[in-house]
């Protein structure tokens, strides 16, 4: 009666079972937190390289606006060609009388940026009282000063072997010493266009790219996109053509947006004759690419909404245009939106097909419509991360953040309207 | 009213005619009714009254509206022209462009080339004149159809006039219009890389660029140049989109598997509803963020690790552009493992319970392959994901096309050669530039035999519980 | 509940209306074009030239009172095509060059009207040898160069043929240099910089050997072709045009070495070293004065026929070419662009102000 039951043996593989099941769980908890930990590294990468580029060094320079030296201000023409550049040389070598001689001079010089001028130029133009009298003025720092201050220029290293000498660097020290150079807040990365030099440039002329070429897409994809959904989910027969459309549409989804690029150039810029470099072109390419997400999205919402309420409008006498309009629509309506907007989110990062359609490009002027030349908040990382100087390190890992900022405030925003609207039938 | 309405007004003002269309045509419905004794008489309700005026109003003053935006600065611009001085009357057109694109600049008050002379000053004020006539012209044009429209609308509105139908018939044109634009989305782009990609297969044969085993197109930048020899073999970039993609596999569906799994079988509701949401930002990062990350942090980091261990690794390895690719997708397998795990129904689980599995046995045994087709078509559209991502590979894969499986060492991308093709430095209409496009063509393709493998596979699946 | 019924119908023509308007707004937004004018400069073409064109174009903007001009990085090729497409307001205005614009270039621009072009050659862009600052300096000649990089070089031996490139390390190429893994990043082919950088060190490096030279007179295409090819065995890693992702890749990885613009170098010296090439170290003054010879030209090219009627032409080639911009000490030259001897700079600032044509018989 040795017979071991049944029972026995599922008691013997029970505890290797149960192990089995642990380790199974432990997989799954290591999946989820390798990608979250993935997900933070990168955030902390990035934080790590970019918050220095919120802040930006200043210089103080006295300011005398001499008259003699300005020439003509009598009108805004001859201010914005008066000799500015001039005033500001003359200020900073009153704060270093001892510099004579003109190599000195032309390094003294570099210490502060070239967009000084028209900081003071700004300043005149906007009182112009002020000629003739002395004014304590906080000008921007040239990008290599900004670099050593900052600690992404090492001090110690040999002479040859930074971009300031170490007359500089004395002049630098004596500026600290005096509280004449100091770390503010870097408004113009949030106010200014593109430019060459790093503590000029700003993310503003790329964010209004994006926002004209997102506005375009938007209008365009969610109405067609709705459109489309509701009546390949309620209207359509299926059909060979219908069969056709459905297959297309789900094979646009996975299409590389690099090859939206290539439809973008040879359609609206070459057949079209659309201007280059134009958010409205771009926001064409990315509604197209956007459609097939967003149609998608819809179709699953229109889906979700149980056939009961479609047979009780139609029940009550509605007609099918009625019933879809009236009851199912309202009720898919969140969850469109939902799609829509991590539709959006992805067009607003895209990159690969604004190269095709010249959206890569050196704009300084803030675009002001949707013909105006602009580029994209990617496109302006994209071109940063290829500039040799230095400064612009920072400032790409600074706009990758306020493009991170952006998109993780679509998703939030699509995830609560999910939650709120979320329905089990 | 202002007779001299820019366009965009102009656009309202349609919009604002239509609401009084539709406020007009209800009312005017509620009359009719009242006349014949009730609403119950009416066809249809009362507010598809007003949607037919308002869309009779709205539809033919659009089209007037886009027709004559579409012609008039083309005619304008003829008259212009006509009194421009015969000296310049008589340049090329594309000259003439030019002048007209000056004259248009002092007619917006933009910056212009130079001291305006005579000629130029009357032809802008002739411009300006012309271009409020027309304007004025539009507008009493579309005002007067809109009214028209109206008016006649509000005629035919009788107790049997079957407005819904109508309406109805017009929203659903709408509604088909709008499914089609997919289907000219493709043909635009099988046109528009089809045309050069011919091009292209008229000087390399499409045999030889299907089986060719060298991709190194190396054909001269000037005429006079002979350098290697250009060939088109695709085989090499193909290999190289496939390693790296296999890569990117490797690490996307274990992890991407194994979260939907803990996430729709195990995790509890406020776990889940943290975890997703950041597991999908994963998605949402832009791939030029990527692609900065795995240059400069990842390529690097397994450079090094890669040296401790006496391995030669390459900076720009396959490995680094997969693995942080591989990343990317992460949350596109899983969010459909997810949906398709979610979809077996509880019976089956119920059933492998009640037999004694435990919970992982069930989801061995039982849910994963009964969930197995719609994993299938989730990694098939994975992997024509990461075949198509370009700017990661762009910014961290090499450019040599080496025929290899080692990850360690650089592989180039179909991606990254149409992008290095297209942007290069060589003369445009060179073998080198069209090859982009029929690497393009063979990206669609490719992407279009996956899909619709993935697709066929995912509603073979879905038949089975429906 | 009436008015219920009422908004729900209102929301279905709404969305018809919508959808029409949008269609409407469409048609109009691109009529909106055809009727706009442009009042800004368009530049496009080489990514070498860009650094150097849109500083430039920035001061121009802030000062002159015209738009700062566009200037979009297609390469040079693509810059080209755009460029010869037309005359008028939807083509550009300028094009830049990493290299002088090819005969056939000039055909397909005579064929499409695009008939009177200035050249303007803006000044010169080294082209350096650079490694890690971790490694140390190594001393290079154009030969040993073309021993490490050519696909197929001259038999060891001595005799007068080619075998396929047998060097792994600079060690095989010549005992004075370290033991270290032959590795350079470098541009891809369809770079304006490689093709400079085959001319003027593959060339001459070949030469060095007598019978190549020899090849040069008698059959010339073989002699381009032991010399123009750069193997593709692992040892030269095409890296792309983004020269600063490749400075980053050196400082990560201190064998390798790159090939890239000065002003790369320029802008990292505390990361990495320029190699000296026969004795010569890359620096700004020897690649001004000539003794370091790795060096090519930079051009951009002018529709004539935009001068005068695109605002701000003359005033944007009067900035390019003042002393301020890429005189000896202008602004160029600080961001790492070789000014031109002062005669070439004399001549070409008369070219443009008397705007003189190229023929395409020059090129």
């Amino acid at each position: 009666m040795s017979e071991t039951s049944n029972i026995d043996i599922v008691k013997k593989g029970l505890g290797k079972r149960y192990r089995a099941e642990k380790r199974f769980r432990i997989y799954g908890i290591c999946a989820i937190a390798s990608s979250l930990i993935f997900l933070a590294f990168l955030f902390i990468s990035i934080g790590s390289n970019g918050y220095t580029a919120f802040q930006q060094t200043f210089i103080r320079l006295t300011v005398h606006f001499d008259p003699e030296i300005l020439g003509d201000t009598t009108n805004r023409e001859s201010i914005a060609s008066a000799n500015f550049p001039s005033i500001v040389k003359q200020s900073l070598s009153m704060m270093f009388p001892e510099v004579t001689s003109r190599s000195d001079k032309r390094l003294l010089n570099a210490l502060i940026s070239s967009g000084a001028s028209y900081n003071v130029r700004d300043i005149v133009i906007e009182n112009p009282n002020c000629i003739g009298k002395t004014m304590q003025v906080w000008v921007p720092a040239d990008d290599d000063v900004d670099m050593l201050i900052k600690g992404h220029i090492n001090r110690e290293a040999q002479e040859g072997e930074r971009r300031l000498n170490d007359k500089q660097l004395g002049w630098i020290e004596q500026l600290e010493k005096d509280g004449n150079l100091k770390k503010r807040f870097n408004m113009t990365f949030f106010t200014a266009g593109d430019s060459r030099e790093p503590e000029l440039a700003g993310i503003w002329g790329a964010v209004s790219g994006s926002f004209f070429t997102m506005i375009v897409t938007l209008v365009l994809s969610f109405p067609i996109g709705v459109a489309a959904a509701i009546y390949l989910e309620e209207f359509a027969k299926k059909n060979r053509w219908t069969d056709i459309i459905e297959v297309n549409i789900n094979n646009l989804a996975a299409v590389p947006s690099i090859v939206f690029g290539l439809l973008g150039l040879a359609v609206f810029l070459n057949f079209f004759g659309m201007p280059r470099s134009a958010p409205l072109v771009g926001g064409l390419v990315m509604t197209l690419m956007t459609l097939p997400v967003i149609i998608i999205a819809s179709r699953a919402a229109l889906k979700s909404v149980p056939p009961s309420i479609r047979e009780a409008a139609l029940g009550v006498g509605a007609s099918q245009v009625q019933m879809v309009f009236h009851h199912v629509l309202p009720l898919a309506l969140p969850g469109m939106l939902t799609g829509a907007i991590i539709g959006m989110a992805r067009a607003l990062g895209e990159t690969a097909p604004l190269l095709m359609i010249g959206m890569v490009a050196f704009i300084v002027d803030i675009p002001s419509g949707f013909t105006d030349p602009s580029t994209a908040l990617p496109v302006q990382i994209f071109l940063w991360a290829d500039s040799p100087e230095r400064g612009f390190l920072e400032k790409t890992s600074a706009a990758i953040m306020v493009l991170l900022t952006f998109l993780i405030a679509m998703n939030a925003l699509a995830v609560i309207l999910r939650k709120k609207f979320e329905k089990r039938w | 009213m202002d007779a001299n309405m820019n366009p965009t007004m102009l656009l309202f003002t349609i919009l604002l005619l239509s609401v009084m269309g539709f406020i007009m045509g209800r009312k005017r419905s509620y009359a009719v009714a009242n006349q014949v004794g009730g609403m119950s008489n009416l066809h249809s309700r009362p507010t598809y009254y007003g949607s037919l005026t308002a869309l009779w109003c709205a539809i033919p003053t659009l089209i007037i509206f886009s027709f004559w935006l579409l012609f008039e600065s083309r005619i304008i611009t003829d008259l212009v022209i006509a009194t421009l001085p015969d000296q310049l009357q008589n340049l090329p057109a594309d000259r003439l462009n030019l002048i007209v694109n000056d004259i248009r600049n002092m007619v917006n008050g933009n910056i212009v080339s130079s001291e305006p002379n005579p000629s130029m000053l009357a032809a802008a004020e002739h411009y300006r004149k012309l271009n409020s006539l027309s304007h004025a012209s539009l507008t009493v044009i579309v005002i007067a159809v809109a009214i028209g429209a109206i008016l006649v609308i509000q005629k035919t509105i009788h107790p049997k006039l079957r407005a819904r139908n109508h309406v109805e018939q017009v929203i659903k044109y709408i509604l088909i219009a709008c499914s089609t634009i997919a289907i000219f989305t493709t043909i635009g782009i099988v046109l528009s890389v089809l045309y050069e990609a011919i091009r292209f297969f008229r000087i390399v044969p499409l045999s030889e660029f299907l089986t060719g085993l060298e991709w190194s197109p190396q054909m001269a930048i000037r005429a006079d140049q002979v350098g290697s020899s250009g060939s088109f073999g695709v085989i090499p970039v193909f290999m190289g989109t496939m390693l790296i993609s296999a890569i990117a596999m490797c690490v996307s569906v274990p992890i991407g598997l194994m979260s939907a799994i803990y996430l729709s079988e195990y995790a509890n509701r406020t776990f889940r509803s943290v975890a997703k949401p950041l597991l999908e930002i994963l998605a949402g990062i832009p791939t030029v963020v990527y692609g900065f990350f795995a240059a400069l942090t990842v390529a690097p980091m397994i450079r090094n690790s890669g040296g401790v261990l006496g391995l030669d690794v390459s900076s720009e390895s396959a490995l680094a552009a997969g693995l942080v690719m591989g990343i990317m997708i992460i949350p596109f397998v899983s969010s459909l493992s997810d949906d398709v795990i979610n979809a077996v129904p509880q019976s089956l689980r119920d059933g492998a319970y009640a037999l004694g599995a435990t919970q992982s046995e069930t989801i061995r045994h039982v849910v994963i392959p009964a969930a197995l087709p719609g994993i299938v078509g989730s990694v098939l559209l994975a992997v024509s994901r990461a075949i198509g991502e370009t700017m990661i590979v762009v910014m961290a894969a090499g450019m040599s096309a080496n025929l290899t499986l080692n990850p360690l060492k650089t592989v180039t991308t179909v991606t990254v050669q149409i992008v290095a093709l297209l942007v290069g430095d060589q003369e445009f209409d060179s073998p080198k530039t069209l090859a982009a496009f029929a690497l393009g063509l063979m990206l669609f393709v490719v992407t279009l035999i996956l899909n619709v493998i993935a697709l066929v596979v995912v509603r073979k699946y879905r038949e089975q519980y429906e | 509940m009436k008015g219920k019924m009422f908004f729900k119908s209102l929301s279905i023509t709404g969305l018809s209306v919508a959808a029409a308007l949008t269609i409407g707004s469409l048609a109009f937004n691109s009529n909106a074009l055809a009727g706009s004018a442009r009042d800004y400069i368009s530049v496009v073409g080489s990514s070498t030239v860009y650094p150097f064109s849109t500083v430039v174009a920035e001061q121009f903007g802030k000062t002159a009172g015209f738009k700062t001009p566009k200037i979009e990085s297609t390469g040079t090729g693509g810059g080209m095509k755009l460029f010869c497409s037309g005359v008028g307001v939807q083509h550009p205005d300028i094009a830049n060059a990493s290299r002088r614009m090819k005969k056939s270039e000039c055909e397909m621009c005579d064929k499409n009207g695009v008939t009177d072009i200035l050249e303007v050659k803006i000044g010169y862009d080294g082209i350096v040898l650079a490694n890690s600052k971790k490694s140390a300096p190594m001393n290079i000649t154009r030969k040993e160069l073309f021993l490490a990089l050519a696909a197929s070089v001259p038999e060891p031996g001595g005799a007068e043929s080619v075998v396929p490139n047998p060097y792994k390390t600079w060690k095989d190429i010549n005992p004075a240099l370290p033991a270290v893994k032959i590795e350079i990043l470098g541009p891809p082919p369809t770079s304006g910089t490689r093709d400079a950088f085959v001319e003027l060190v593959m060339e001459t490096g070949g030469s060095q050997f007598p019978w190549i030279k020899a090849l040069e007179k008698s059959d010339k295409d073989k002699f381009k072709s032991i010399c123009h090819t750069i193997r593709e065995d692992g040892a030269y890693i095409e890296a792309g045009e983004n020269d600063n992702l490749i400075v980053q890749k050196l400082d990560a990885n201190p064998n390798a070495f790159g090939i890239f613009g000065f002003s790369f170098l320029d802008q990292n010296g505390d990361k990495i070293q320029g190699t000296p090439v026969e004795g010569i170290v890359p620096t700004f003054e020897a690649i001004a004065d000539g003794k370091y010879s790795v060096s090519r030209p930079l051009y951009f090219y002018v529709k004539k026929a935009h001068v005068g009627v695109i605002p701000g032409m003359k005033e944007f080639l009067k900035e390019f070419s003042s002393d301020k911009a890429w005189g000896n000490d202008g602004y160029l030259s600080e961001k790492g662009l070789i000014p031109m001897p002062d005669d070439e700079k004399k001549a070409f600032n008369t070219d443009v102000q008397t705007l003189k044509s190229l023929s395409c018989g020059d090129l």
